[in-house]
């Protein structure tokens, strides 16, 4: 008997069908995985399960009996619990108050804290967290806010936990971590969802892993039939030999940018490296190793010590404004907070950074739709009119948004930080695409990225961060996921 | 288009025009006068003109509580400023002219404190124009020693209000053309003009940024405090010409009165208009109509006997609803 299930469900919203008559069945005790490209109906399918929305034919099943939820309220009362990929948290409440949050056990009228840290206390050793009740949750690193939310889900005595990119935000430790708790859950008859981009995790932890590809059901693989070249084939439909675009060497021996002993106070200590005109350089490390604050501080949005010279002349930008003007460019890894403005439509998102370049006093419409038009076709992005806002395209078509709002600034050098975070795998090779054809066409790219194989696959040549500090360089054969982990981790060989 | 989101775009019109039909129908002998749809502007336009400040402001992600004492400040200070000229035989209109010229000056420049006071300052916009609220209101009833500051303009200052353009085929209720004054121009001027910046030059498209999310503006390379400081300076400089106003209708400045409360008045109008309060999104034409509604409504009451002490129910009700009509569906 299934624990959850999805019968024949479709979804439509008005000119779209989200789904299209997907069956699917999560039994007790399994890790289930599913995967697909962005638009290929996955949230959608978590909306209905969550009970957040309602399918518009088809049924959702609980133990073979169909459930018609209003809300999320009722299906968390059935043991449904989904963990969104925004945790849905009180920053400036302790962990014990929100895991409580919405049921807080009493004492006559007053709330009982003593029972509330308890009952925090219990769930947190369950998922193996050294965390207080009684920290701020705001002072908890995004991983720590996870297991909180986990914990909160253990609370309602969730019998199906529903996990959106959950790892997305991890470190590798983190995520490993992450990787064994839903290994606990499973032993103790939890069934666990797990939506991930991140082929290599599903495979590793996924009993069962079901493709989905434009709003229907593709397949669903047992653990022995699961490698990453077979599910990125059903994700995508198509074989995906040419994952990565060849290298040909496209750099000068001009040097463009060189940074010297940059420091950031609190962040890093010793941040050395160099960039060749025409050069793809990646920069390794694990979260915290300083990695987005020597960005940041290159284009002038942290204060920095140190020398960086570009172009051959030394330069300490104070702004980003200042370091734009010199032709550098920063796009940021957090794309929905820092990178984007999501209530605004994808046209006023892409030119907004370079404005001036459509009047000083009078915006220049016409120009500047020709622009707009000319980033949407040229790099593809997947949206009915540049009119709409940003938040209701995929995270794909954000990430070309967002790449298409520096470029449009013709940058001569383009720091990326995790070009291709929550992007699907078509995307991804896109961007890597991208960056290939536009490097070989004089541009410069610095490219920080959690993921070695994509730094391996793309970069000319990568440095490695640890602590603050540049600890290594790899090049060629040497930039091989083994090298790079060593001294990513500081571990000698 | 659904009930929901055309309501969301249209409601306050629709609210708007059903209210002046039903005064139409209810009071045909007021409402159908030219005369009563001119008052409604002539008697609105210096709230109103600080409206399409505020309006641009919000939209940024600001606000100003200060506009009613700054406005009775540079009203009064202009007024100093004309008599001192007076004094000296200057002509009359010269004198009136360097008043309106000083009572900008000092408009402006509170405007500037303001936006100093929120960029470099850090401070939040509410905590640092209630300052302003305070000290500015304070400071003109100080300088007039808690009663008014009297024009010494023998007509003058009272022509910028009351001249006008006689419409030739509209005829009032004296049975002349119906003569539309200057300052009603100058409204809908601010109008068109606050429309066009929103909408047509970088600097409205950097406020809106900046108000959706300033963050990512900073990120955009958009000179945040700059844009801030900007909005702030308009909102002075329309505070300016609505204290021309507000004196040359009354000849003088009253230190307790002038301007009491159109920081409420105007921000109301900027919210019934459907500009959302925490910025990002907005609209000067709503705004108009939010001005409008609110003068309506004060108009209709007055005529249909209601004691003014219910005023403040009446339009208290009206900003909530205008509130719920336009309040969007959340994106799921």
């Amino acid at each position: 008997m299934a624990r959850l299930e999805a019968r024949n469900v479709s979804k439509s919203y008005p000119g779209v069908l989200a789904l299209d008559g997907v069956s699917i069945a999560f039994e007790p005790g399994e890790i289930h995985g599913v995967i697909g490209e962005n638009g290929a109906g996955k949230s959608t399918l978590m909306k209905l399960l969550s009970g957040v929305e309602r399918p518009t034919e088809g049924a959702i099943l609980v133990e073979d009996s169909e459930v018609h939820w209003h809300g999320v309220r009722e299906s968390i009362d059935a043991g449904v619990v989904m963990i969104h990929q925004e945790l849905n948290l009180v920053g400036t409440l302790t962990v014990a108050e929100n895991i409580a949050l919405g049921r807080e056990p009493r004492k006559g009228l007053a709330l009982d804290h003593k029972s509330a840290r308890e009952t925090a206390k219990r769930l947190l050793t369950e998922v193996r967290a050294d965390i207080s009740p009684d920290t701020m949750l705001e002072d908890l690193s995004i991983a720590g806010q996870q297991l909180v939310e986990i914990a909160k889900a253990l609370s309602y005595e969730a019998k199906v936990l529903i996990m959106d990119e959950p790892t997305a935000v991890l470190s590798e430790r983190e995520t490993t971590a992450l990787l064994d708790l839903m290994e606990r859950l499973k032993s103790r008859g939890t069934t666990v969802v797990f939506i991930s981009h991140i082929l290599e995790q599903l495979i590793q932890v996924c009993d069962r892993i079901t493709v989905l590809r434009d709003g229907q059901f593709v397949a669903t693989l047992p653990k022995g039939e699961c490698d990453e070249a077979t599910l990125a084939k059903l994700m995508v439909g198509r074989e995906l030999a040419d994952y990565y675009p060849t290298k040909t060497p496209s750099w000068k021996e001009e040097v463009v940018l060189d940074v010297q002993g940059l420091q950031v106070p609190g962040h890093t200590k010793d941040v050395n490296f160099q960039v060749r005109r025409g050069e793809i350089v990646g920069i390794a490390g694990l979260v915290g190793a300083g990695r987005t604050e020597a960005a940041e501080a290159i284009v002038g949005l942290r204060k920095s010590a140190g020398s960086i010279s570009y172009e051959g002349k030394p330069v300490h930008f104070t702004s980003p404004r200042q370091a734009l003007e010199a032709g550098i460019a920063y796009v940021s890894e957090d794309r929905k907070l820092l990178g984007l403005h999501l209530t605004r439509s994808v046209g006023e998102n892409i030119t907004l950074a370079n404005l001036r370049a459509y009047g000083s006093l009078l915006l220049d419409r016409k120009k500047e739709q020709q622009h707009i038009e000319h980033w949407v076709k040229e790099i593809q992005i997947k949206v009915s009119s540049p009119d709409v806002d940003v938040q209701t395209l995929s995270g794909g078509n954000q990430q070309k948004v967002s790449l298409s709002k520096w470029l449009d600034t013709q940058p001569k050098l383009l720091v990326l930080d995790e070009p291709t975070r929550g992007v699907d795998v078509g995307t991804k090779s896109e961007i890597y695409y991208l960056v290939r054809k536009l490097a070989a066409e004089g541009m410069t790219f610095v490219v920080i990225s959690s993921e070695m194989p994509e730094l391996i696959g793309l970069c000319d040549r990568t440095v490695v961060l640890r602590e603050g500090r540049t600890v290594g360089e790899l090049t060629g054969e040497d930039m091989t996921e083994e090298k790079m982990m060593m001294l990513v981790a500081g571990v000698d060989a | 288009m659904k009930f929901g989101p055309f309501m969301q775009k249209w409601g306050v019109l629709a609210a708007f025009l059903v209210l002046l039909g039903l005064n139409i129908v209810m009071q045909p002998q007021v409402f159908l006068k030219p005369d009563v749809l001119r008052n409604l502007f002539s008697q609105n336009c210096g709230v109103g003109i600080i409206a399409v400040g505020m309006t641009l402001l919000i939209v940024s992600g600001g606000i100003d509580l200060s506009v009613g004492s700054l406005m009775a400040l540079a009203g009064g200070v202009g007024i100093m400023v004309m008599n001192k000229s007076l004094e000296g035989h200057a002509p009359e209109m010269m004198a009136v002219w360097t008043g309106v010229g000083a009572s900008i000056l000092v408009s402006v420049a509170g405007g500037l404190v303001n936006g100093l006071l929120v960029t470099v300052g850090r401070i939040a916009p509410f905590v640092a124009t209630l300052g302003g609220l305070l000290a500015y209101r304070s400071l003109t009833q100080a300088i007039a020693d808690g009663s008014e500051i009297a024009s010494k303009s023998t007509g003058g200052l009272e022509s910028l209000a009351g001249a006008g353009l006689p419409l030739p085929f509209i005829m009032g209720s004296n049975h002349k053309p119906l003569m539309v004054q200057w300052i009603i121009f100058v409204f809908l001027l601010a109008v068109v003009a606050a429309t066009f910046l929103l909408e047509r030059t970088p600097f409205g498209r950097r406020l809106v940024a900046v108000g959706a999310n300033e963050k990512a503006a900073v990120y955009a390379a958009v000179s945040v405090n700059a844009v801030k400081l900007g909005a702030y300076a308009i909102v002075g400089l329309c505070v300016g010409i609505a204290s021309v106003i507000g004196a040359a209708k009354l000849n003088s400045i009253s230190s307790s009165s002038m301007g009491a409360f159109y920081e409420l008045d105007a921000i109301a109008a900027v919210v019934i208009g459907g500009t959302s309060l925490s910025g990002g999104r907005g609209r000067v034409w709503g705004t108009l109509i939010g001005v409008l509604l609110l003068g309506m409504i004060s108009t209709m009451l007055v005529t249909a006997n209601v004691s003014i002490y219910w005023q403040g129910v009446v339009k208290g009700v009206i900003i909530l609803l205008a509130v719920l009509i336009q309040r969007g569906q959340k994106a799921a």
